[in-house]
């Protein structure tokens, strides 16, 4: 059964049939799917996504899909950490991670979106399977696209980092590393989406990558026994994700699977790309591009596509926006770590560090029931921490030289 | 010979050039067709949607030239590298 009506353009809500499009013919706004609610309310109980295997197509009927799903079948539904030690840490009465640093099968939320992205491209009759990234896209359009037999083309900007490369192209797709400047990658990019038929996942498989999005917050509703917190502090890059978890508790709202959501959405930027975060501070609609520079890679969007609607969304909540310096993001990927053992990259940082600064200014109140998305892990960017965690205390192989440290060890614990 | 192309772009203008015909002007001197789809534009800013086709090089001379004089150009797309 189809539970899809069709595509809607954002700005001037034409109508589109389902198809592999992401732009609206006459005002170039945005295309969104949308969805029979009337009934998927008829089938979608809490009962029936109960009984289901615990991955993100237990909401199957909320996501853009025809048929059965065919890629990333076991991604999803990863933890919610009950954050005691942080909120102990941070005076606040409940706190919990919403933690995608443990995302099957490339270890971060890339992965909920790339698996609806492929399913759907496979229901397309796609073969190949493309996208620009720094990083974490990369790693999962490369694994998931592998798994499901697409063939892949990555495209990346030539001066990436090595370790990054390498967590694409050991899956062997097609890396294709662009000798210009992210405007030059950005270009091209568009430019090839338009001329070859590929599935080019946030272009235009857009409107359907973006949906699987919507997970995360189905989830964090249903791991908090069913009930939508006071607060979700979320990242933004696109801000897309944003967007989808705000529409995600609506939906639930929509198809009776929860009562009332009254949850504030707060998001969150690095100070180095914070075209949205600014927008919200001066108290406009206007997204203002802006040329990211900040050690937040995977948040560095300076003209995000769904910044505005972001905006939107953080006003409609009665959340807020506000952004981080790079040596709070790197102070708060500590705190996360040594108060619950997370280790997260930076854009987990940004939302730590963001969240601490919230409370600071008294946006987020310290009693409300907050939960932090923590969208990936920290091994991907774990060079940012050089010289600037504890230090090593490194001895010879005899009982007195580790005593003398101990000593050492002792004494710091002592101060 | 370079083919002709078109191109969608959002063009945000700085408060100081609202006034001037920004736009006319690059569109004459590069032989650009603007095709504006949607537009927004208030005393301090201005923001439009549009599709520009011309010959690849005045494409990109145009788009220049709207740079230099302080007019951000970007893709409708948003930036696709994630």
């Amino acid at each position: 059964m189809k539970y899809v009506k069709g595509l809607k353009c954002r700005e001037c809500a034409r109508e589109y049939p389902i198809e592999p499009i992401y732009v609206c013919e006459f005002c170039f706004g945005p295309l969104e799917v949308v969805y029979d609610y009337t009934k998927i309310k008829k089938v979608l109980t809490r009962r029936v996504i109960e009984r289901r295997p615990k991955t993100l197509w237990r909401y199957k009927e909320l996501l853009p899909i025809d048929g059965e799903p065919q890629v990333g079948l076991n991604s999803g539904f990863t933890p919610l950490v009950k954050a005691e030690n942080l909120a102990k840490y941070l005076g606040v009465k409940e706190l919990y991670i919403k933690d995608d640093t443990v995302a099957h099968p490339t270890l971060s939320f890339k992965d909920r979106v790339v698996a609806v992205a492929l399913t759907k491209a496979k229901e397309f009759g796609f073969d190949t399977a493309a996208c620009a990234s720094t990083g974490n896209l990369a790693h999962a359009v490369s694994a998931h696209g592998a798994k499901a037999g697409f063939n892949r083309f990555i495209f990346i900007p030539a001066t990436l980092e090595q370790n990054k490369i390498l967590a694409s192209i050991v899956y062997e797709p097609n890396l294709v590393a662009v000798d210009g400047n992210y405007d030059d990658v950005n270009r091209l990019c568009s430019e090839i989406a338009n001329k070859y038929r590929w599935a080019f996942v946030n272009i235009n498989i857009r409107p359907y990558y973006a949906e699987g999005s919507k997970t995360i917050g189905f989830e964090i509703v249903e791991q908090l026994g069913w009930e939508a917190p006071d607060s979700i502090v979320v990242p933004c890059a696109s801000g897309s994700l944003l967007t989808k978890v705000w529409k995600a508790l609506k939906e639930f709202k929509e198809i009776g699977i929860i009562k009332k959501v009254e949850t504030k959405i707060y998001g969150a930027q690095a100070t180095g790309c914070s075209p949205i975060s600014t927008a919200f501070k001066q108290g406009t609609d206007v997204i203002r591009p802006v040329k990211p520079n900040t050690i937040a890679k995977s948040l560095a969007i300076g003209n995000p596509a769904d910044g505005y609607y972001a905006l939107q969304a953080v006003k409609e909540s009665g959340g807020a926006m506000e952004d981080v310096s790079d040596d709070e993001i790197i102070e708060a990927i500590k705190i996360l770590s040594k108060t619950e053992g997370i280790f997260a990259e930076t854009a987990g940082g940004v939302t730590v560090a963001t969240y601490i600064k919230l409370l600071k200014e008294g946006k987020i109140d310290k009693k409300d029931c907050t939960v932090l998305c923590i969208t990936g892990n920290g091994l991907k960017t774990a060079e940012v921490l050089n010289g600037k965690t504890t230090e090593v205390y490194y001895i010879k192989p005899n009982l007195a030289s580790f005593e003398e440290a101990l000593k050492k060890i002792n004494e710091k614990k002592g101060r | 010979m370079s083919e002709v192309k078109k191109l969608r772009v959002r063009l945000t203008f700085p408060q100081e050039l609202i006034k001037e015909p920004v736009l006319f002007r690059m569109a004459k001197k590069y032989d650009v067709m603007p095709n504006i789809r949607r537009a927004r534009v208030t005393d301090t800013f201005g923001e439009m949607i549009l599709e520009l086709e011309g010959l690849e090089e005045n494409l990109e001379q145009g788009i220049n030239s709207l740079r230099e004089q302080g007019v951000v150009v970007e893709l409708i797309e948003g930036d696709v590298i994630e």
